[in-house]
């Protein structure tokens, strides 16, 4: 009976030691996950991964600029397009256009690059005021005396990637003094190769009424060119990079064919 | 075709279309150097144009501000044409009253940059140097796009070994690469940073030498790794460095002579095909090639190679053209194939090439083919996916199909419709360079009354579209005009004798419904375009029945 007794007490010793390591494992494996989700929060309190002030200008404006940038591709290089043909719910911006049928269409942007370029400007402008904002008040949290004079903001595109310059100047000082003249953000797009394509289409669309896409599909593997004729003569372009996934898409009206004469 | 008839129908198509253009220019009398809409350049209503610009009551062509030219970008070396010139001016961009052709900056030449050519002009092929950061070599003598692109050549490569005393290593680089490595080095004593700063080191470039060669004696091995490079078609062997070695053949992976030197793509394997344009050995064999329908790809679960993990991919399609549900076999497709859409209600059309327009083979126009709501489209199929290309609606745009040896090239063309009905004979009418029409010859004595108010003989010949135009008939536009040259009237004429009835004596053949005379009338109603009775794409009746299509019979005794 004695050996029974013992028997049964190890058993329920084994069960509650049992259900110690399982209370343990949750606890830990609940940390872990309270860990991962305030990680940043953990990380910025405890002043551990400081980012250096290009690292906070990249992080604050990236996706401000992906997005610009997503929507400019996606309206024919305008964010606010005047003359558009609705397609899909996007306002997609005519870039060569004439009102009239049987006739070749008038370029309407002919600088396309230079536009987009503006146009990204333009568009992150009050966003970048608060990065920089937000950066100098990040620093002087931390116990530097923060000197920002903001200087003038260039955009280029250009292959493979998309650059905005800042030519603002930054000093820091704690123990000693630190100076930053630039900030650029790259942001890895392939917009410049799609509006190159574009103005070769644009040409042939103002010379000669139409383009035909599987010339650019054989020069250029992995670009993908689509035209979907519209009912009223507009033809929508969409360019695809197969391999990064980024798109343009605009609006051309030429050489339009109406029904009857 | 009788003259004065052809006479009639022509005057009528050129009033349709001048109360069309006039109508248009009635409402088009400004030009607005830009519109309410944002438009450059447009000639519109008055009411239309943006009141902060310029517009005057004249044709877009007559006026100084719209007048088009050349736009010539002196940064990044574009020209575009029918540009307006403050649309140019607007955009920084040097406005010439002139064709690009005749414009010295915008004559095109071959830009060879590294090892890649493109057919632009000198200030672009200057631009585009700067932005790769590439030497570049301007020819003018090259004047197409082609000839150009095969001009380009690839640069001398080799294994750059670099010794530092304790380790001797290698890069595969181009001539060029290694003598910038070099230099770099004596300019740093010798003691470029190769991991160690005390020994002097040596690099020294073996043209086309791959960096795996035994000879070299470097720490770099052959391994079955491979890789896909950027701008190439091919699958390429990598060594323990990670540098490229020759094209993925795994019958060599084990020859070291195939380890030694760079091996041309035609002294490796060749990566065959099948009828369906397939690759057959895509499992041992990398010697893709985009324009044959294949290319370097990540290999899937079930392509399995023998070594790696890449593979020559196929690029064909499939596609369900018939919609049955199910891929036939010519429901494949080759990749850089086109075909014509098997789209509902329009003609299959097959041509000789899209050159010469001569149809091989066209099923004949029926009133299935052609009818309201039909559309003709355009199938591409490039990298495994297939794209669809509307042709312009109302059949303003046929799609053409040609094939040689099963590689089918289609377009979509022009329907140049307008004047068939004004060709009074056949060999204008089928004049294939001219027009898409038909001659309908049809043999009937009727007498009738025609549009200029005289009784004629019939007409049993007659052009018409080959392929019927679509119309908006559902608003005030050319159909109804146009449908009207069907119009016509047939006089019969019936005698009664001395105690008996009244027997037809006189174009009797009007009388038999559906048959002659007004069989051929409907068919030439019908080829007009959307005219007549009809069922839609959809398959739905149009509010016209069969006896709807006359106006009526009357009696005059």
């Amino acid at each position: 009976m004695g050996k029974k007794r013992e028997d049964s007490f190890f058993s329920k010793n084994h069960r509650a030691q049992v259900t110690i390591f399982i209370i343990v494992a949750i606890v830990i494996v609940a940390l872990g996950i309270l860990i991962y989700l305030l990680y940043p929060k953990i990380e910025s309190s405890l002043g551990g991964g400081e980012e250096n002030p290009q690292t906070f200008m990249q992080n604050c404006l990236e996706e401000n600029i992906a997005e610009t940038v997503g929507i400019l591709s996606s309206q024919g290089g305008s964010m606010n397009p005047e003359n558009y043909f609705l397609y899909n719910n996007e306002k997609i911006e005519y870039l060569c256009y004439t009102n009239e049928n049987y006739k070749t269409c008038i370029i309407q942007q002919p600088a396309i690059k230079k536009h987009i370029e503006k146009e990204i400007e333009n568009a992150i402008k009050e966003e970048s005021i608060v990065c920089f904002n937000d950066m100098k008040e990040s620093y002087q949290n931390r116990g530097y005396e923060v000197q920002l004079s903001s200087g003038q903001t260039k955009v280029e595109l250009l292959p493979k990637r998309i650059v905005t310059t800042f030519s603002s100047t930054l000093t820091l000082r704690k123990t000693n003094t630190e100076r930053y003249e630039e900030f650029v953000i790259v942001l890895n797009n392939n917009l410049y190769e799609l509006t190159s394509i574009t103005e070769s289409i644009l040409d042939w669309e103002a010379s000669y009424g139409d383009a035909e896409t599987t010339t650019y599909m054989n020069y250029y593997h992995d670009l993908k060119v689509e035209k979907l004729k519209q009912t009223d003569g507009t033809k929508i372009y969409i360019l695809t990079d197969r391999n990064s996934g980024n798109k343009f898409q605009f609006a051309t009206r030429s050489v339009a064919w109406p029904a009857g004469y | 075709m009788s003259t004065k008839k052809t006479l009639v129908i022509a005057l009528t198509l050129i009033i349709l279309i001048s109360i069309r253009f006039i109508s248009s220019q009635g409402e088009t009398s400004y030009c607005c150097e830009k519109t309410t809409y944002g438009a450059w350049c447009q000639n519109e209503p008055v009411e239309k144009c943006d009141t902060g610009f310029r517009k005057a009551p004249t044709s877009c062509e007559a006026t100084a501000y719209c007048k088009k030219g050349t736009c010539y970008n002196s940064i990044d070396g574009v020209c575009l044409p029918n540009v307006p010139e403050k649309v140019c001016q607007d955009s920084d961009g040097i406005w010439k009253d002139t064709k690009p052709e005749d414009i010295p900056q915008c004559q095109l030449g071959c830009c060879l940059i590294g090892e890649q050519a493109a057919f632009v002009t000198q200030t672009k092929c200057k631009s585009l140097a700067g932005l790769y950061g590439l030497e570049i070599s301007y020819r003018t003598d090259i004047q197409n796009e082609v000839e150009c692109i095969m001009s380009a050549s690839p640069d001398v490569k080799g294994a750059c070994v670099i010794d530092n005393g304790l380790e001797r290593t290698c890069k595969f680089l181009a001539k060029k690469e290694c003598q910038a490595l070099q230099t770099n080095n004596e300019g740093a004593g010798g003691f470029f940073g190769f991991g160690n700063n005390e020994s002097e080191t040596e690099i020294e470039f073996h043209e086309g030498y791959l960096c795996t060669s035994e000879t070299l004696t470097t720490n770099c091995a052959p391994t079955e790794k491979t890789t896909c490079v950027e701008g190439k078609d091919e699958v390429y062997f990598v060594d323990s460095c990670g540098n490229l070695a020759n094209i993925y053949d795994a019958v060599k992976i084990n020859d070291p002579a195939y380890w030694d030197k760079i091996v041309g793509y035609d002294k490796t394997c060749t990566l065959s095909y099948n009828q369906n344009g397939q690759p057959t050995n895509s499992r041992v064999c990398g010697n893709c090639d985009y324009y044959s329908g294949s290319t370097c790809k990540s290999a899937g679960r079930s392509d399995n190679p023998e070594y790696g993990n890449n593979i020559c991919k196929y690029l064909g399609c499939e596609y369900d053209t018939d919609g049955n549900g199910k891929i036939d076999n010519d429901e494949k497709y080759n990749h850089g194939e086109t075909w014509c859409a098997d789209s509902k209600g329009t003609s299959q059309i097959v041509v000789n090439s899209l050159e010469d327009h001569t149809p091989l083979s066209k099923t004949y126009e029926k009133t299935s083919e052609n009818i309201p709501g039909s559309r003709y489209f355009r199938m591409v199929c490039y990298n495994n996916e297939v794209s669809i290309e509307p042709c312009a609606d109302f059949r303003q745009e046929i799609c053409m199909q040609s094939e040689v040896n099963g590689f089918s090239t289609a377009a979509c063309k022009v329907n140049m419709w307008q004047d068939c009905v004004a060709q009074d004979n056949e060999d204008d009418c089928t004049n294939i360079d001219k027009r898409d029409c038909k001659w309908i010859k049809k043999v009937t004595n009727v007498k009738i009354l025609g549009i200029s108010g005289q009784i004629e003989s019939e007409i049993s010949e007659k052009c018409v579209p080959n392929y019927a135009p679509g119309f908006d008939f559902w608003q005030e536009g050319d159909a109804q005009g146009i449908c009207a040259l069907a119009n016509a009237q047939c006089q019969v004429k019936y005698e009664k004798k001395l105690g008996g009835s009244w027997e037809c004596v006189d174009n009797c053949e009007c009388l038999k419904g559906g048959v002659d005379w007004e069989g051929n009338k409907i068919e030439f109603c019908q080829s007009l375009g959307d005219c007549g009775f009809k069922t839609n794409y959809l398959g739905d009746d149009g509010y016209n029945t069969q006896f709807d299509g006359f106006a009526g019979k009357s009696w005059t005794e």
